[in-house]
């Protein structure tokens, strides 16, 4: 009973800070003494409500997510297969390692105004752009995942056996699986840094769009609606990965 | 005939541009049922020697007949244990016995069947749904055992099974295989540092020389079967040990006036 | 293992692994075959006259053009103002992050207040609050570089952390039964521990400075190579928008090898996986 309590208490503490930072927030801006655009949570709240209930927010939140997770899920995959090839065949490796180190040191962002001339200022470029950035980060943890299996097992299931496709299937897939995990962290924090960027820089919808146009028109309680949207939006998909993680690599989970 | 016949074995490879002779000229033939245990300096090729028999490593000359047929890579006739156990830490303790039995393309059902025997005979059963990490050193190495016993191999190959475990652990896992080899009457090659294991467990034991490692002799262990670990205490035991102690003692120091540092078993 | 290159567990997979292993002359050849196939496709669709100039100038063209700005100088200026940016909000985020980092880490207090803020606020993305930080700080360095702060903090703070708390508690007993103080172990124990941790904050944080100093550039800025980009896109001269591209390319390549280069230098006891070719 102690000792639940204790959890209870040390949770509180923990969080305290968080709730702290908005109580004062608050407070400073209840007594007048913040800047005009910074605004009180109150005001943030209300604005949200009524964003939510005329559905204004969901259309640009929508936007958003398409554009996002087409980009994130293409690059990952093209990552997490190229990957994975280079890690268990040289003759890929050969192919592809050199490609990607030579266009690794380059920021992907640079590239979209290339995307945009190319395809135009639509969902197109932006899509792309997200793919491309997505699929760095996934790639090189698919590459050293592969590569770290273990010899000893490669010769356990060969006693038993076992072709190379359930090779890879039953030992190369699950060796790298944790590090693919990693390198899809990074992947989606990344889709949404360029998202929201490339939707600032020229979009006519989506968050990012939104932020940009609440700031032209100087609508800083539109402006934080976005803001809070985008971070809970970020929060919210990193825990869904941290969670789908924990349900593929049950093993690994238990060893914690 | 012989179920295992190493004909005029030799292993080489390069390692920093030097060539390295690991196993030159290396006889022996195993019958059916028997329990071979290997003795030697360390880097005298102990290991390459079975990696070579399980297939994995490539040998450079001389022959490997299992049965009477050359061997030509890894097969489920000959089963593998390793000292680091190389279990699938992804997988339960069932479940790693559970995939050698699976590949022989038997009905599921049957599979578990054959899985939990032998995991029942090396005394896990009640562990079965824990994963390698929450397993000790001794219940790692049984799951690793049974896995190999699992797809029922004629002849099983150990590399220092035990080297990594506790000095009582290892001396109930030798309890253990003794009592399995009793049971189902495999052939046996098993490579240890141990001589007193050596002599506790095997029919023979060959000892080999340093680098590169050929047979310098070969011990016949007449001691009574089934063998109780009390054997450990007696005359005959001892005289054995201390024999075999004196002739792996000149191959050791031989091996230490060797280039210092290169005491590693595999490229 | 005394002598030659430790054949770590990566080659020995390699080995085991590997699908067709064939000799290091064929190996080589067909590295260097993909790129210069590339480039070289790229070379001859662009003076085909297939596709417009506009859309992709040909690498002679982009080189040539590099070399008139660099020439004039005006390359370097957009070199040094984003190189500026993000090396300042990057050290300042490496400094700070390192000790609120280490401070968390050791001292129970700090834990409580700043571990569950940082958690949370990780994975949401800093750029949102860039218009707020222009608001506050003008539209100059200033705001561009605590937007790379912001950002780049996050990952040196959780891997200083991390790698604080992984610190064997034997070296601190060690440390304090030699009569060392908190500042001394901070500088000899806690630095050289976690220094491996706190270098793979440093390759985190490090390209994320590079990505945002881009983007802030191209979102409000009249220098650097991010708004070199944006502007010449947005006047049609193809050949400039490359010449920026290829800019921040090599600052990205010049900026990993020097970090690798550190790594090496700082914590030789340690070896590191490299992402090379």
């Amino acid at each position: 009973m102690k000792r639940r309590h204790g959890r209870v208490w040390r949770a509180a503490q923990s969080y305290a800070s968080l709730l702290g930072l908005v109580v004062l927030w608050q407070g400073l801006y209840g007594l007048g003494w913040l800047p005009e655009y910074l605004l009180g949570p109150s005001v943030i709240v209300a604005q949200f409500g009524e964003m939510v209930t005329s559905g204004e927010l969901f259309g640009h939140l929508r936007s958003s997510l398409v554009r996002s997770y087409a980009g994130f899920l293409a690059g990952s995959l093209l990552g997490i297969g190229l990957g994975l090839l280079s890690g268990i065949s040289r003759r890929a490796e050969d192919l592809f390692n050199p490609l990607i180190s030579l266009t690794y040191p380059i920021p992907k962002i640079a590239i979209l105004p290339v995307l945009i001339v190319w395809f135009g200022i639509g969902d197109a470029s932006k899509i792309l752009v997200i793919l491309l950035a997505c699929f760095y980060p996934v790639f090189i943890n698919a590459y050293y995942g592969a590569r770290a299996v273990d010899r000893l097992h490669v010769w356990s299931a060969l006693n038993m056996g076992a072709t190379p496709a359930q090779i890879f299937r039953r030992i190369v897939l699950p060796t790298a699986l944790p590090q693919i995990f990693s390198g899809l962290r990074v992947a989606l924090a990344l889709s949404f840094i360029l998202l929201f960027s490339a939707e600032m820089i020229g979009a006519s919808s989506g968050l990012g769009f939104l932020i940009s146009f609440a700031e032209a028109n100087l609508r800083f309680d539109i402006m934080f609606v976005a803001i809070v949207t985008i971070a809970i939006l970020g929060f919210a998909n990193d825990r869904l990965l941290v969670y789908v993680r924990q349900r593929a690599l049950t093993w690994e989970a238990r060893r914690r | 005939m012989a179920l295992l016949e190493i004909r005029g074995l030799r292993k080489a490879f390069e390692r920093g541009g030097t060539p390295i002779v690991a196993l030159e000229n290396l006889n022996l033939s195993v019958g059916e049922g028997e329990f071979v245990t290997i003795v030697g300096p360390s880097g005298c090729g102990k290991s390459t020697l079975l990696h070579i028999l399980g297939g994995f490593e490539e040998l450079s000359g001389g022959e490997v007949l299992v049965n009477g047929r050359a061997i030509g890579g890894p097969g489920r006739d000959r089963g593998m244990v390793f000292q680091e156990f190389a279990l699938f830490p992804w997988r339960t303790a069932l479940g790693n016995v559970l995939w050698g039995v699976e590949l022989e393309g038997r009905p599921r059902g049957e599979a578990l069947e054959v899985a939990e025997r032998y995991l029942e005979m090396v005394g896990l059963l009640p562990f079965k749904d824990l994963y390698p990490h929450e397993l000790s050193g001794g219940m790692k190495q049984r799951v690793a055992l049974a896995r190999v016993l699992a797809f029922d191999p004629r002849v099983l190959l150990m590399d220092e099974p035990f080297g990594s475990l506790d000095a009582q652990t290892r001396e109930l896992m030798q309890e253990e295989l003794n009592r399995i080899w009793e049971q189902t009457g495999k052939t046996v090659l098993f490579v240890t540092h141990d001589i007193e294991e050596a002599i506790y467990l095997g029919d023979r034991v060959l000892v080999l020389t340093a680098r590169p490692g050929t047979i310098k002799e070969v011990v016949e262990i007449k001691l009574p079967r089934p063998r109780d670990i009390q054997v450990k205490k007696q005359e005959p035991y001892i005289a054995y040990r201390n024999a075999i102690w004196d002739l792996l003692r000149e191959e050791v120091l031989k091996s230490r006036l060797d280039v210092p540092g290169v005491a590693a078993e595999t490229p | 293992m005394s002598s030659g290159p430790a054949p770590g567990k990566r080659e020995k997979a390699r080995a085991a692994g590997r699908v067709g292993v064939q000799g290091r002359g064929w190996s080589r050849a067909r590295k260097a075959t993909s790129c210069l196939a590339i480039l070289g496709t790229w070379e001859v669709v662009a003076h085909s006259g297939w596709v417009s100039p506009l859309l992709l100038p040909s690498i002679a063209g982009v080189l040539q053009e590099a070399a008139r700005m660099a020439g004039n100088l005006s390359l370097f200026m957009h070199v040094g103002h984003s190189v500026y940016r993000a090396l300042v909000g990057f050290l300042l985020a490496t400094v700070v992050g390192v000790i609120i980092g280490f401070l968390m880490g050791r001292f129970r207090a700090a834990e409580l207040a700043l571990e569950r803020f940082f958690a949370v606020t990780y994975p949401v993305p800093k750029i949102s609050i860039y218009p707020i930080l222009v608001f506050i700080f003008g539209l100059g360095n200033v705001s561009k570089i605590a937007l790379i702060f912001l950002e780049c903090v996050y990952p040196m703070v959780i891997n200083t952390y991390y790698g604080t708390r992984a610190v064997n508690p034997l070296l601190f007993w060690a440390a304090r039964n030699m009569g060392a103080g908190p500042a001394v172990i901070f500088r000899r124990v806690v630095i050289p521990a976690a220094a491996p941790h706190i270098f793979s904050g440093i390759r985190i944080a490090m390209p994320i400075a590079l990505v945002l100093v881009v983007i802030t550039e191209m979102i409000g800025s009249n220098n650097g190579l991010g708004y070199l980009i944006i502007y010449s896109s947005a006047s049609f001269r193809s050949r400039d928008m490359f010449v920026g591209i290829l800019g921040i390319g090599v600052v990205g390549f010049i900026f990993d090898n020097l970090l690798v280069w550190a790594r090496r230098r700082l914590i030789f006891w340690e070896r590191e996986t490299r992402f090379v070719a």
